[in-house]
């Protein structure tokens, strides 16, 4: 974008080639950027803020409308743009830039499209396209492309670049196997040198999906096919330990639901009042129904008793109805005054609606072991009544105050909702087209120690996304992670020029226990 | 690659002991239950030495009129006025509390006449021989104005006075059954009695809540003094908000951590609770945490959708604070029925996946940085 400085009336026409003292002007010329001076907030009409207004819109016009002049500060290097490739290829001598950019391949030097856009940004690259010298719009139009990058992941490129990363594209199959990984093995030479011829075919947008996922898919394949079944294994292993702790709970609830052991005596009655015929077979008699006229009770009985059933009399006895009321008005005189726990365990009772004799399970105790089980039932339950609501029902809670456990058995206890890692059921998910990695990162060393047919570990991997998008979800990002090997990822946002990068990476929370 | 984990901050000034980090006693084998009553869709724990343990072992809710431990007290300053402390309060004030105390007769039903009998009566003047008689009669025990954490001030009094008011060994006797020093013109201080007292209760979130009753097994919620069942509970809770099993399976996890997660972080950092190492008092939150449910496929239900704007802005802020923005997933497997999601014991099928989001400044100092 070569702007004329000197306009002459005439419509002379412009040299680009510059004279060699506007040569020498050029070089020499101050590289320095202006400095931003203080803030001025207010405009208070003074003429020391009017001076200082003029002077660096001044400075800003001189800097924008200096020329760039190309190859001022070094060689210019020539290279052609070969359509058919989609790659540019080096005509003369490449500078500094070929230890980190480019490729060989047949004996011929190439660089990549972004590659090639930003050396000619940076003016030290002329690309020729049937020998017209592309500028610079030609260039954006022509080598940004859907074949190719698009203009984010150029945006990404270009940032990074100027910072001084060293960034190459990616190539999913460039990722070591799990195995080689576990061995811990390096890269050998030859295979880089493969990896960088087929650089050129890797392209980075969605049109050339199918090519991609191709690549990707037997890697993945590959890599997690053990993943896989370790993750079979483990889901497994979590299903059975979750069902042996439900049944485990379930069977605590049963027993707790079961509050007495049975016994052969007490079983019939307990169960089933109705089923008399198990009782009449073994026994004969019906106790449950054979009722003993109780005498001394307080209740108001008729005075007379019937006679009894002449089943349960032996041989011929007849006995005929009994008066027994000149006897019942002799019994219950003396008013007996209990011990004091006697009267207060009354009271208690009382207040608590248990009726003493009348209460049925009373009348079920048929012996004074049972009957002292049955009191001690009651004491408990009168002290758990405030918990019976948690501890009687069907859920109860995961700890039992009454066992007093330290505080890291306790937290185990508790804990049923387990941690899952980033890794774990990615190889299930099916890559999708608008999230992959794009570029491959390395760590900005002296250009010297750079070596493109080995490079070291890269630093980080980039996904480019737009800032209008969608933010990855879950999904994508354990996609993302498991394409990535364990090499981080960071999503590069663009937001008309600006770059942001996030990372969204695993992690799990330390327990913390305190005595 | 996973995230490195960072050091809890202290805070510089830390003025309480730590007693424990959770409601459950290592020795005793009782049962002993704390109460909460579930009014109006809160849960409130209203009998003071609930709130006391609840509070204090696990920083479990919130005073309702307090920032976070109940210690509401009807004035911040003190004085003595014949051996015995007394808070004192401006005659605005004690004119406030009057009107309340004849807004709740009126509402009680008393006629004007006898309220106003009454009103008379409540606001004569006090004698302190009257205010003794009082406090030796009974334990200087929480009435009126005065609380299981109330506030003295920090230069007169012991600090072992401030934790618990009735310490008979402490020379400072504090008038507990409600009276106050009111200040009317000029430096006159009459003592009068507190027209109507003020008790503060703790507010527990409904994830504390079931935490406490579920977890532990150490709190029983009451509906019209009936206490309710874990299931009964759970029920509740899921028909107040629809997405409580997300959020309470998110908190049980973080809780099981032995961190201590915060709700309230919603108006203040725009997530939906913040951790915290020991507790609140201790340390600076650590982390803010957003809490997401997504299905087997990982793909979020879209109740909470973010853009790279509002990521952008919530990264801001939890930069700014100097914590760590969490999302936690919670992964809910597909063939989780509605009947399973009924009782809490769906909680073991889930799975918690958190992940750190934070920003790489890609144009810092090489040099400094080693890892993203």
């Amino acid at each position: 974008m070569a702007q004329q400085n000197k306009l002459d009336a005439g419509g002379m026409v412009y040299s680009e080639i510059l004279s060699p003292s506007e040569l020498f002007a050029a070089r020499s010329r101050s590289h320095k950027i202006p400095i931003k001076g203080q803030k001025n907030f207010f405009p208070d009409d003074s003429d020391e803020q009017q001076k200082q207004l003029e002077q660096s819109l001044n400075e800003h016009c001189s800097l924008l409308s200096e020329e760039r002049g190309k190859g001022c500060n070094g060689t210019l290097v020539k290279a052609t743009w070969i359509s058919s490739k989609q790659v540019v290829e080096l005509q003369s001598l490449s500078g500094k830039f070929w230890q980190t950019m480019g490729f060989s391949a047949e004996g011929k030097r190439y660089l990549l499209p972004e590659e090639a856009l930003y050396l000619m940004e940076c003016g030290s690259l002329q690309v020729f396209y049937e020998d017209l010298a592309l500028s610079i719009q030609d260039a954006y139009e022509i080598f940004l492309s859907s074949e190719t990058v698009s203009l984010h992941q150029y945006q990404v490129f270009g940032h990074l670049k100027r910072l001084g990363y060293v960034v190459h594209r990616f190539d999913p199959s460039s990722l070591p196997s799990r195995y080689a990984q576990q061995l811990n093995l390096p890269q050998s030479g030859k295979n880089a040198g493969n990896q960088l011829k087929r650089k050129h075919d890797v392209s980075l947008t969605s049109t050339s999906a199918p090519s991609l996922s191709k690549t990707l898919v037997p890697t993945t394949d590959t890599m997690s096919a053990d993943e896989h079944m370790k993750d079979e294994s483990v889901d497994e292993s979590v299903a059975m330990t979750s069902s042996e702790s439900t049944a485990d709970e379930s069977s605590t609830t049963d027993s707790a639901v079961m509050v007495e052991p049975r016994k052969w005596w007490t079983s019939d009655i307990i169960e089933d009042k109705g089923s008399n015929h198990r009782n009449c077979s073994r026994s004969g008699w019906d106790f449950s129904s054979i009722l003993f006229p109780d005498l001394g009770s307080k209740e108001n009985l008729s005075g007379s008793l019937a006679s009894p059933d002449p089943s349960l009399l032996p041989g011929a006895l007849a006995v005929g109805v009994c008066d027994v009321a000149s006897w019942r008005s002799k019994i219950n005189q003396r008013k007996v005054k209990g011990s004091p726990e006697h009267r207060r365990r009354g009271v208690d009772n009382q207040r608590q609606g248990w009726h003493g004799k009348k209460d049925e399970e009373v009348q079920s105790c048929k012996n004074w072991t049972e009957f002292n089980d049955l009191m001690a039932r009651h004491q408990h339950r009168r002290q758990d009544e405030q918990a019976e609501h948690l501890w009687n029902r069907e859920v109860t809670p995961l700890h039992d105050p009454s066992q007093p456990l330290p505080t890291r058995e306790l937290l185990d206890i508790c804990s049923v909702i387990k941690p899952t890692c980033l890794l774990e059921g990615a190889s299930r998910l099916k890559p999708a087209h608008e999230w992959r990695i794009s570029f491959v990162v390395y760590q900005p060393d002296t250009a010297s120690e750079f070596k493109k047919s080995k490079p070291r570990k890269p630093y980080t991997h980039v996904c480019v996304c737009g800032f209008d998008g969608p933010v990855p979800e879950l999904q994508t990002v354990k996609l993302l992670t498991s394409q990535s090997g364990d090499v981080p990822v960071v999503f590069a946002v663009v937001d008309h020029g600006d770059v942001s990068f996030y990372t969204m990476k695993d992690f799990e929370l330390p327990t913390d226990v305190f005595l | 690659m996973q995230a490195e984990f960072r050091a809890p901050r202290r805070r510089n000034r830390v003025q309480e002991d730590f007693e424990a980090s959770l409601p459950v006693s290592h020795s005793s084998r009782k049962r002993a239950q704390l109460r909460a009553e579930l009014i109006n869709q809160h849960v409130l724990v209203c009998r003071p030495e609930d709130i006391q343990k609840i509070y204090s072992q696990g920083y479990f809710g919130k005073g309702i009129l307090s920032k976070a431990r109940p210690d509401h007290s009807i004035s911040d300053q003190w004085e003595y006025h014949e051996g015995l402390l007394f808070p004192v309060i401006s005659s605005s004030s004690y004119r406030e509390l009057l009107q309340w105390a004849r807004a709740f007769l009126s509402a009680q039903g008393w006629d004007n006449e006898a309220i106003s009998q009454m009103m008379t009566n409540l606001s004569r003047p006090v004698q302190i021989e009257d205010v003794k008689k009082e406090v030796d009669g009974e334990c200087p025990v929480v009435e009126g104005g005065v609380g299981p954490f109330t506030k003295r001030p920090r230069s007169e009094v012991n600090p072992k006075a401030k934790r618990s008011c009735s310490d008979p060994d402490s020379e400072h006797v504090v008038s507990g059954a409600g009276f106050v020093l009111v200040v009317f013109e000029e430096e006159v201080r009459e003592l009068r009695r507190i027209p109507v007292p003020v008790t503060e209760y703790l507010q527990l979130s409904l994830e504390e809540a079931f935490f406490l009753v579920y977890g532990l097994g150490c709190l029983s919620v009451c509906l019209n003094q009936e206490p309710l069942s874990i299931l009964q509970l759970w029920k509740t809770f899921r028909a107040q908000r629809p997405d409580f099993v997300c959020s309470y399976a998110a908190y049980h996890y973080f809780r099981c951590k032995g961190w201590v997660p915060k709700g309230g972080g919603g108006a203040k950092y725009g997530v939906d609770f913040m951790l915290y190492r020991k507790g609140p008092p201790f340390y600076h939150a650590s982390y803010s945490v957003v809490v997401q449910p997504v299905n087997s496929e990982y793909k979020g239900t879209g109740t909470r959708p973010f853009t790279w704007r509002s990521l952008a802005a919530l990264n801001r802020i939890t930069t700014n604070v100097s914590k760590e923005l969490l999302f936690c997933y919670v992964v809910f497997p597909a063939n989780l029925s509605d009947a399973e999601l009924e009782s809490p014991q769906c909680l073991s099928r889930l799975k918690v996946q958190e992940v750190i989001v934070s920003r790489w400044i890609s144009s810092r100092e090489r040099a400094e940085q080693d890892d993203i």
